[in-house]
């Protein structure tokens, strides 16, 4: 911050003074070191002042204070550090506690964790109705918790159910939501904001300028339960629940809860802010913490990139067409109409449409019913899908996402149909998930207009966009893809084509190795346990194969086995359960149970299906999950030094996270990786290799040098 | 003569047409609108931008959509800056918008207008009856459970005569609802049903029950066969049932291939029981369904590379007898042949509303009738023979329905598709208008 004087700035209205933010040089408004010791000379002048009055407000069209400076907290490392830091946060919003005149916060824009904490510091809140304006303390998504007493104050702002909520889900809350919790009193238009404030102030000297009091007054049986009798069974409820949904893994959560519990309701002030500092330097100093800032630079790294390094710009996509109105096709047709694209979707039959409207449809409705949409926009989203069995409207689409069957000799001959229906700089990807882009695009008579785009499923959970630039794709095909993907809400990674492309190629190991330990005698709900409460996955990778279909698994398999040769061993069991007839979820038939769609309870006949004896589980749980995770790594140190296939680690761990949901709190699979040194990996991989007679184990090359090296995958 | 303001038609798309109370009862009329208007603009890959303007007819009027052209042309994608109005002109509303669009192209001040309509009358509502609605207007601004009760004691009383009116029948009893679709098809000068109006030409042209019955059946077997051949498809864009989307409608419900002289001539008189010869039989069903057509200008076409289906050569409406509003093509068919400068000799292929069979053939007489020209139309000779064969080729509204505020539309859609078939110059839409007047509109095939 170039100048601080000026950065936050006290303007007179009469007896009111509005304390105007506006970082100088700077996007957004933040809480950085500079700026919290020009709030103290700002703090400090008005006390002195005769103004009757306060409001902060900020001059940044979309931001009010977007919280603390992220890049302050990563460069800090010792717990001396943050807790010098946090104390002068705590002491600053004191000060605008501790004023004798009233003070008005007046949001417009972000206002997220320091900002959220300022805020509640005030006496009261105003925000605006616009949808810029996000209210909320997300710090525990960053494996920290609000220092600055938003612990303290959150809780006796909107009572300890809310409080507690607010502060576990992390989420940032619109104005009328806000309002509804009694974390903001008024909403108004974003245009009259300054003028609501300024007569809110002088309505306030007129009452006789008096402080509030700032407690919550509970409404409503539930509420007056929990702030009375149920505080306790409040704290424990939490405390299960979340040591039930995040097996620990996120220390953070338990450290909000044990503050809230520990301080809400005391009186002492210097007390609480002194619990709440001690727990805040105690997520602060954890790898998690680190880990999951590592994880945040990763998204924005994403949002600065555009795709290709050329600077060649991308072209907006406003009307899209899909082939192929499956789960997939139709997953894109809700995700692109939702960002408001027009889709046209195309397949043979209207029975094969009618699926794919509803696919997108049911989505919406799921929404609706929650009221996240109401029923225009229901209406405004879903008319964007329009339908045909021919091409008729191709001729205005900016790109065409291919969705049909993964059959190469049919994929190319439909890309060529629509390259011929299309007009010529129209752009073709596949979303192909284990052909070759290249080979496909010879389908294209202008292949430069061709690429891979490569979702996963479900379209709508899963954050990840594979953008696969094949040899012939142009700079600017690559960078419309990845501006679309972005468009849709997906973060995209770019990748070289081949077998898997990256995110498919480390996992295909890792499940195959998953059989290899049930050949060998362990149990599917062992396995999967590990993976899930002991390394953090969603899900083991029993139901990971499950879920995307026992056959796809086996057939990629297959294909990689080709492409790979005998790194890439097939247990013997996968052909075993082709032959039972086993396809997975899709018809409920599989590792586990399915009951209505919901997966249940292994299925134990699975074991003689496959010609398997009763799960003796001769291993323990560490050796199957760094089987499994090690597994990734070697393929991954191929697929990144030797074939780079995404030029940074920073890619590989953006796209594992996102594509596979590999545990955030581990930073990513390379960062995991860095973690723990390559030479501890190869150690145990050649020990597996050798144990238990698996070349697939053998460490590869590049990661032998690795450990010779003693170097990491992230550079610097 | 080719002008390059000439207004020519690029292409139309209908929906379906369903009988009231069947599969698209649920469809309101803006989507069906919407659905028809969607299927242009793809079917055209026309670019949303050029649009000028959206002019839409509608009857109906829906209250959560009343200037439904707006709608419309939102639901579709047409961009905010682009306008759009809604028209009535009852039956004709749909012949209203694309002369709407013809005038404003033809005078240089627009390129390219979307012309169509929509009608849903399943949906029409059913309304309170004035004495309930009174009631429900002072519980509205009734302060108080000492003003209020009083009302709601009366709004009780008020629901039992309703009741009470509902199990007599009684249409006309003052705690009767009213019924739109029903008003809608009284004329308000006259207070005679449009079958009244039918029944009044039948006498008065000495149409007998054979004749009509026949008509019909003429209808029904011409509209099936159009429908086997594919020609409807050619111009219907199907349409997928929400919320399911398994159930799609891509024929229209409607035409009978079924149909036999026997089952009509069963039927009993609707209007006038006891010497009426029109039946439902005889008579268009009431229909749900939308039209949409894309006019530009020719050099705007020639711009953009269309190749046109026809062109528009002149339109034409004029007024009549409420009473004998059926013979609406004949006053305004004349008007229309003048300004295109022909006469009904050189059309070859006539769309005439299909209202009422009595009302058609009453028509068909009407045009060849010298006394009827000097005494109704102050003409000196009659306008024409309307030959059989040239007429509703396809069948027509007794088949296909007629969805009141976009028949004006389909009637053009149909005519242009099929003078392309046959390699026709000059083709004739017209049809009558409730309240007394006709419409007409004369194409040019484009070649």
């Amino acid at each position: 911050m170039t100048n601080p004087k000026d950065s936050i700035k006290i303007v007179p209205q009469g007896d009111v003074a509005f304390v105007e933010f506006d970082l100088v040089g700077e996007k957004v408004n933040k809480l950085s070191t500079p700026v919290v010791l020009r709030l103290e000379e700002v703090l400090t002048e008005l006390k002195s002042s005769a103004y009757k009055a306060v409001v902060l407000i900020s001059n940044k069209p979309k931001i009010f204070i977007a919280g603390a400076d992220i890049e302050e907290i990563k460069s800090m490392s010792s717990r001396e550090q943050f807790e010098k830091a946090v104390a002068a946060g705590q002491n600053i919003f004191n000060k605008i506690e501790d004023l004798s005149i009233p003070v008005i916060a007046a949001v417009h824009g972000a206002c997220a964790g320091g900002g959220c904490e300022m805020i509640l510091a005030c006496d009261y809140r105003m925000a605006t109705d616009d949808n810029v304006t996000r209210i909320g303390l997300p710090e525990t998504q960053l494996g920290i918790i609000p220092g600055f007493g938003g612990c303290i104050r959150m809780p006796r702002v909107v009572g300890l159910q809310a409080g507690l909520e607010n502060i576990l889900n992390g989420k940032l809350l619109p104005a009328k939501k806000a309002q509804k919790q009694g974390l903001v009193d008024r909403v108004v238009h974003p245009a009259i904001l300054r003028e609501e404030a300024l007569k809110w102030a002088r309505e306030l000297i007129a009452q006789g300028g008096g402080k509030r009091q700032k407690k919550f007054k509970p409404v409503g049986l539930m509420n007056k339960f929990v702030e009375s009798l149920g505080k306790g069974l409040a704290i424990s409820q939490a405390k299960k629940a979340t040591l039930a949904k995040t097996s620990g893994h996120y220390p953070a959560l338990m450290k909000a809860i044990n503050v809230i519990g520990k301080t809400y309701k005391m009186s002492n002030r210097e007390q609480a802010l002194k619990i709440e500092r001690e727990n805040f330097c105690d997520a602060a100093v954890t790898e998690v913490s680190k880990n999951l800032i590592h994880v945040f630079y990763l998204t924005e790294m994403v949002k600065k990139q555009t795709g290709v390094s050329s600077g060649v710009k991308g072209r907006d996509v406003a009307r899209m067409g899909i082939l192929g109105a499956g789960t997939m096709g139709g997953g894109i047709a809700y995700q692109a109409a939702d960002k408001g694209i027009e889709v046209r979707m195309k397949d043979l039959n209207s029975d094969a449409l009618g699926k794919g409207l509803k696919h997108a449809s049911d989505l919406w409705l799921k929404l609706l019913k929650r009221r996240s949409l109401d029923k225009y926009q229901y209406k405004q989203k879903m008319d964007r899908v329009t339908t045909s069995t021919d091409f008729s409207g191709f001729k205005t689409l900016d790109l065409v996402v291919e969705a049909i069957v993964e059959d190469m000799a049919i994929k190319q001959k439909v890309i060529a149909e629509t390259a011929q229906n299309c007009k010529d700089n129209c752009i073709i990807v596949t979303n192909t998930s284990s052909l070759s882009v290249t080979e496909m695009a010879k389908g294209h008579p202008r292949p430069e207009f061709f690429a891979g785009m490569h979702f996963f499923n479900p379209v709508d959970k899963m954050p990840l966009v594979e953008v696969i630039r094949g040899e012939k794709s142009s700079d600017e095909t690559v960078a419309t893809v990845f501006e679309l993907s972005k468009k849709m809400g997906k973060m995209p990674v770019v990748v070289k084509d081949g077998p898997g492309f990256l995110v498919n190629r480390l996992l295909l190991p890792y499940m195959a190795e998953a059989a290899f330990l049930l050949e060998e005698g362990m149990a599917i709900e062992v396995v999967d346990r590990a993976y899930v409460k002991d390394f953090g996955m969603p899900m083991g990778p029993f139901a990971l194969m499950d879920e995307v279909g026992l056959d796809v698994c086996y057939k990629v398999l297959k294909i990689f086995k080709k492409a790979f040769g005998d790194r890439m061993e097939i247990s013997k069991i996968l052909d075993g359960l082709e032959k039972s007839g086993r396809l997975g979820r899709k018809n409920s038939k599989g590792f586990y149970l399915y009951n209505s769609g919901k997966r249940g309870e292994v299925d134990s006949s699975v074991y003689e299906a496959l010609g398997l004896q009763a799960p003796t589980n001769p291993y323990d749980t560490k050796e199957c999950v760094e089987r499994g995770v090690f597994s990734m790594v070697n393929e991954c140190s191929r697929a990144l030094i030797e074939d780079q296939v995404v030029e940074t680690a920073a890619e590989v761990d953006l796209a594992m996270i996102m594509g596979t949901g590999f545990p955030p709190f581990r930073g990513g699979l390379l960062r995991f990786a860095d973690s723990l040194g390559s030479k501890y990996i190869v150690e145990q991989l050649t020990k597996y290799s050798e144990t238990r007679k698996a070349i697939r184990l053998k460490p590869a090359p590049q990661i032998l040098q690795m450990a010779q090296a003693q170097s990491q995958f992230y550079k610097n | 003569m080719k002008s390059p303001r000439d207004v020519v038609i690029i292409e139309g798309v209908r929906t379906p047409f369903a009988k009231s109370g069947t599969v698209l009862k649920k469809v309101h009329p803006a989507d069906l609108g919407k659905i028809a208007l969607k299927e242009l603009i793809a079917k055209t890959n026309l670019d949303v931008n050029s649009i000028d303007e959206v002019i839409v007819g509608n009857t109906g009027n829906p209250v959560d959509s009343v200037n439904i052209a707006r709608v419309i042309a939102l639901n579709a994608g047409v961009p905010q800056k682009t306008s759009a109005y809604t028209v009535h002109r009852n039956c004709a509303s749909a012949m209203e918008s694309i002369s709407n669009g013809f005038e404003k192209i033809k005078s240089g001040t627009m390129d390219v207008v979307v012309a169509g309509g929509t009608e849903n009358m399943s949906q029409m509502p059913t309304l309170l009856p004035a004495k309930i609605q009174n009631i429900f207007d002072k519980l509205l601004v009734a302060r108080g459970p000492k003003q209020a009760l009083p009302l709601l004691w009366s709004l009780l009383k008020a629901d039992l005569k309703q009741i009470s009116a509902l199990l007599s029948g009684n249409m006309r009893d003052d705690y009767f609802p009213v019924i739109s679709v029903m008003q809608g098809l009284t004329d308000p000068f006259v207070g005679i049903n449009m079958g009244q109006t039918a029944e009044i030409l039948a006498k008065e042209w000495g149409l007998s029950r054979r004749e009509q019955d026949e008509f019909a059946l003429r209808s029904h077997v011409l509209a099936s066969k159009a429908a086997k051949d594919g020609k409807f498809k050619a111009e219907m864009t199907p349409i997928f049932l929400a919320p399911d989307y398994k159930e799609v409608i891509s024929e229209d419900v409607g035409p009978r291939d079924n149909q036999t002289i026997e089952a009509l001539t069963k039927l009993k008189p609707f209007f006038d029981k006891q010497t009426g010869t029109i039946t439902a039989g005889n008579s268009c069903p009431i229909t749900d369904g939308a039209a949409m057509v894309l006019l530009m200008s020719r050099e705007k076409a020639e711009a953009l590379g269309y190749k046109p289906t026809a062109k528009i050569l002149s339109y034409g409406f004029a007024g009549c007898d409420p009473e004998r509003m059926g013979l609406g093509p004949v006053y305004a068919t004349p008007v229309a042949l003048k300004r295109a400068s022909l006469t009904l000799k050189e059309i070859g292929l006539v769309e005439l509303n299909e209202a009422f069979a009595a009302q058609v053939l009453a028509c068909q007489k009407a045009f060849n009738s010298d006394q009827f020209a000097k005494e109704k139309l102050g003409l000196k000779e009659k306008v024409g023979e309307l030959s059989i064969d040239i007429l509703n080729v396809n069948g027509g509204g007794i088949a296909l329905g007629h969805p009141v505020g976009a028949t004006g539309t389909r009637l053009v859609i149909t005519l242009m598709k099929e003078m392309q078939r046959r390699n026709l110059q000059y083709g004739l839409a017209t049809l009558c208008i409730g309240g007394g007047q006709g419409g007409a509109m004369i194409l040019e095939r484009e070649v």
